[in-house]
């Protein structure tokens, strides 16, 4: 793949150009000419968008597509290529398939599924069999064929013995381990956040409490262990205090927030509408505000749209027994750049990736093209019209944002829209 | 003419001080009716409401049937144990399939909070919550509220404690709602595992003392142990729970006042109030059911005139 890319501004600290509009040439997948002005005598495909920008390839660490077994939802193929409209070259995807992703073949099923496309996927293997919580999967023959991480999608480990075994076992090949904040017995049949929202809507409430309870549970145990921690989709004020103080000790934890976790509260589910139904629940103000500082100051590592495609059937049902869940990937950006600067936003869609062991590559000459190209300034009313995944079930619908994605270049491929 | 604000009764928090007025002074003149030799009215001749009760249900079943009836409305009743929904059947679908039958208006109790309001939003139908599991129950509110006004002759300025499960209790949380809006103060009262954490961001005191509770009040509505909404002991025996939050007559006998006693039903004798309060004059048990008929016809009556329009 050739093709010139015209006037790009570049938003990328760790190459020579950032900050500078610039013409990008890419010849066969690699930048091989950044200048102010680059002729194009081979006549190579142009690359000319309205207010364009380009960064380092975004990624997610927390998507999940469904395939296999929950087609309905959303397949491989489509989900990547909702990732790349979206603007991300490269996904982790969750175990959250049926069965469960947890053996050499499953994580080797998924990469061959998503061999030839211009976004990359890492796999994320189950922590346990089945993801039930009884026994560790095959964690280290899973990081042979592939698997970045490890984690029971939304299944809290119960059992404190196990997270323990799991950190330490791990921690004999740098496995990444990830737990779900949730402390079940505490949670119970809570479908929302506990509060006055919750009292009010006469739906049971998942308290706080729940989650800080379990993230603590985990850092004592990750400080006993001296393994390896991630905390996917953390969502109350007390989970960044304690993760906080946990990095102060040099604990080796890194953890996530989802971004609809820093925009909505639950008040937003005063209709009993199901795209708001997701897992954490939206907590409250005080929360959002304690995130946002958490993201700001990096006790935060990272954040993830925690996409999660839910078909109709699953969702247009009563509240209690619709699924948990909101695509995310194609609102992601222009949901993040509404509440921070660019420059921010862009840090925070490049985060990661070194904390799952993937390369970066800087903008510079001489690098394969991995780029995200969007213009930061545009505002519109997120609608079905800007969704790509098979499942339409967006918390963001009808919501402003700011900031639309014109497509990737990845892989020696280009997308755009 | 006055009408309702709302096209649906889904919660008493959907509605307004003016709606509750009207409410009260529909249900006056079919009070009157309802006490006449010849019970019925040919109001709603044209009209065909539909009960689904995904859950069971005696007297609010009873109720609004009869009121239903009395105002010369087809009545068609439907209940989960007998239909399609054991076969996999969705809400939305057996509620369209009834609908197409021709049917105007739905009277539903369901076991899930927000099943009334996520109906309306996709059938046409006007449609009755008849209680949508710990959500609201709107016609129990206003019952309860217009049978404190026919005992103490205004609502406003009273204080009136909710006695009991408040965790799981629908009823609790609509009389919250209708006691407010017509200015009554409202106290809960219960152990602390029966009392939403939050409550107290509703507006209203909480009191774990019952004796405490009775001394404020001028009215008690006593709930009943939802045991089967509990899924763990939420208080380690009815007995132990009867001994702090039980109301027997020597209870009331020793307090400043006499206080009116209140109790939506089905009353669990000698747990949650004695035979000799649920009998005596201080309560109004009897009056709240046979205001329910009356206030059921003012509501279906009023929503009904709006499918008219």
């Amino acid at each position: 793949m050739n093709v010139l890319v015209k006037s790009a501004t570049i938003v990328d600290p760790k190459s020579d150009f950032h900050n500078q509009t610039v013409d990008i040439l890419i010849e066969k997948g690699t930048i091989s000419q950044i200048s102010k002005r680059i002729q194009n005598p081979k006549n190579y495909k142009e690359i000319r968008r309205d207010n364009l920008h380009v960064s380092q390839g975004w990624f997610d660490s927390s998507v999940s597509f469904g395939e296999p077994g929950y087609e309905e939802r959303e397949t491989i193929a489509n989900g990547l290529d909702t990732a790349a409209k979206s603007g991300f070259t490269a996904v982790a995807v969750n175990a959250n398939t049926n069965p469960v992703i947890d053996s050499y073949a499953d994580i080797s099923f998924l990469k061959s599924k998503a061999e030839k496309h211009a976004v990359n996927l890492y796999p994320i293997g189950a922590l346990t069999k089945h993801s039930d919580g009884t026994d560790l999967a095959e964690l280290f023959d899973m990081k042979t064929a592939g698997a970045v991480a490890f984690y029971d999608y939304q299944h809290p480990i119960a059992n404190p013995n196990l997270m323990k075994l799991a950190l330490q076992y791990a921690s004999n090949f740098k496995g990444l381990v990830c737990s779900f904040p949730q402390e079940s017995k505490i949670s119970g049949l809570g479908v929302m956040n506990e509060n006055v929202t919750s009292t009010s809507l006469g739906l049971k409430g998942n308290p706080a409490l729940a989650e800080e309870l379990q993230v603590a549970r985990d850092l004592f145990i990750l400080e006993y262990t001296e393994g390896k921690l991630h905390i996917p989709t953390i969502s109350t004020a007390k989970s960044v205090e304690l993760i906080r103080a946990a990095k102060q000790k040099k604990l080796d934890v890194s953890c996530s927030v989802a971004i609809h976790n820093l925009i909505y509260t639950d008040e937003h589910l005063k209709t009993f509408n199901t795209n708001f139904k997701v897992l954490p629940p939206l907590r409250t103000q005080k929360d959002i505000d304690a995130l946002i500082s958490g993201v700001k100051d990096g006790t935060i590592d990272m954040v993830t749209s925690d996409h999660n495609p839910i078909d109709i059937e699953d969702k247009k049902i009563e509240f209690d027994y619709a699924k948990y869940g909101t695509i995310g990937l194609e609102s992601a950006f222009g949901a993040l750049n509404s509440i921070f600067t660019i420059k921010k936003t862009v840090e925070l869609l490049t985060n990661g990736r070194e904390r799952y062991a993937m390369d970066t590559t800087p903008i510079a000459v001489g690098n394969s093209a991995n780029l995200s190209m969007f213009n930061p300034n545009s505002t519109y009313t997120f609608t079905k019209d800007h969704m790509f995944s098979r499942s339409k079930n967006a918390m963001f619908e009808g919501h402003n944002l700011k900031g639309n994605v014109y497509g990737i270049i990845a892989n020696n491929q280009l997308v755009i829209q | 003419m006055s009408e309702l604000s709302v096209n649906h009764l889904l919660g008493i928090k959907y509605l307004n001080k003016k709606d509750i007025q009207l409410i009260f002074e529909t249900a006056d003149h079919f009070k009157e009716v309802i006490n006449r030799p010849i019970k019925k009215v040919p109001s709603l001749r044209d009209i065909t409401i539909a009960n689904l009760f995904f859950e069971n249900s005696t007297r609010t079943k009873l109720s609004f049937e009869l009121a239903e009836k009395r105002l010369s409305a087809d009545v068609i009743n439907f209940s989960a144990s007998q239909s399609s929904v054991k076969k996999g059947e969705t809400l939305i679908d057996t509620v369209n399939n009834i609908l197409s039958m021709k049917v105007d208006m739905v009277v539903m109790r369901h076991p899930n909070p927000g099943a009334g309001v996520f109906l309306s939003q996709h059938v046409d139908a006007s449609i009755i919550n008849a209680g949508d599991g710990a959500h609201e129950h709107p016609t129990q509110a206003l019952l309860d509220s217009y049978s404190i006004r026919e005992r103490l002759g205004e609502v406003g300025g009273k204080n009136v404690v909710i006695v009991g499960d408040i965790l799981h209790s629908r009823v609790a949380l609509s009389n919250i709602y209708a006691l407010q809006l017509q200015g009554a103060n409202v106290m809960v009262c219960g152990p602390k595992t029966l009392l939403p954490k939050y409550i107290k961001d509703l507006g209203v005191t909480v009191e774990t003392d019952l004796r405490k509770a009775l001394n404020w009040c001028d009215v008690a509505n006593m709930l009943r142990v939802q045991n089967e909404r509990m899924d763990i002991s939420y208080f380690p025996s009815t007995r132990e729970y009867t001994q702090q939050y039980g109301v027997n007559k020597a209870l009331l006998n020793s307090l400043d006042k006499d206080i009116t006693i209140m109790h939506p039903g089905p009353i669990n004798r000698g747990v949650e109030i004695t035979s000799d309060v649920a009998d005596s004059d201080q309560a109004i048990i009897l009056d709240q059911v046979q205001n329910g008929v009356a206030i059921r016809m003012a509501v279906i009556y009023l929503l009904a005139s709006k499918i008219k329009h």
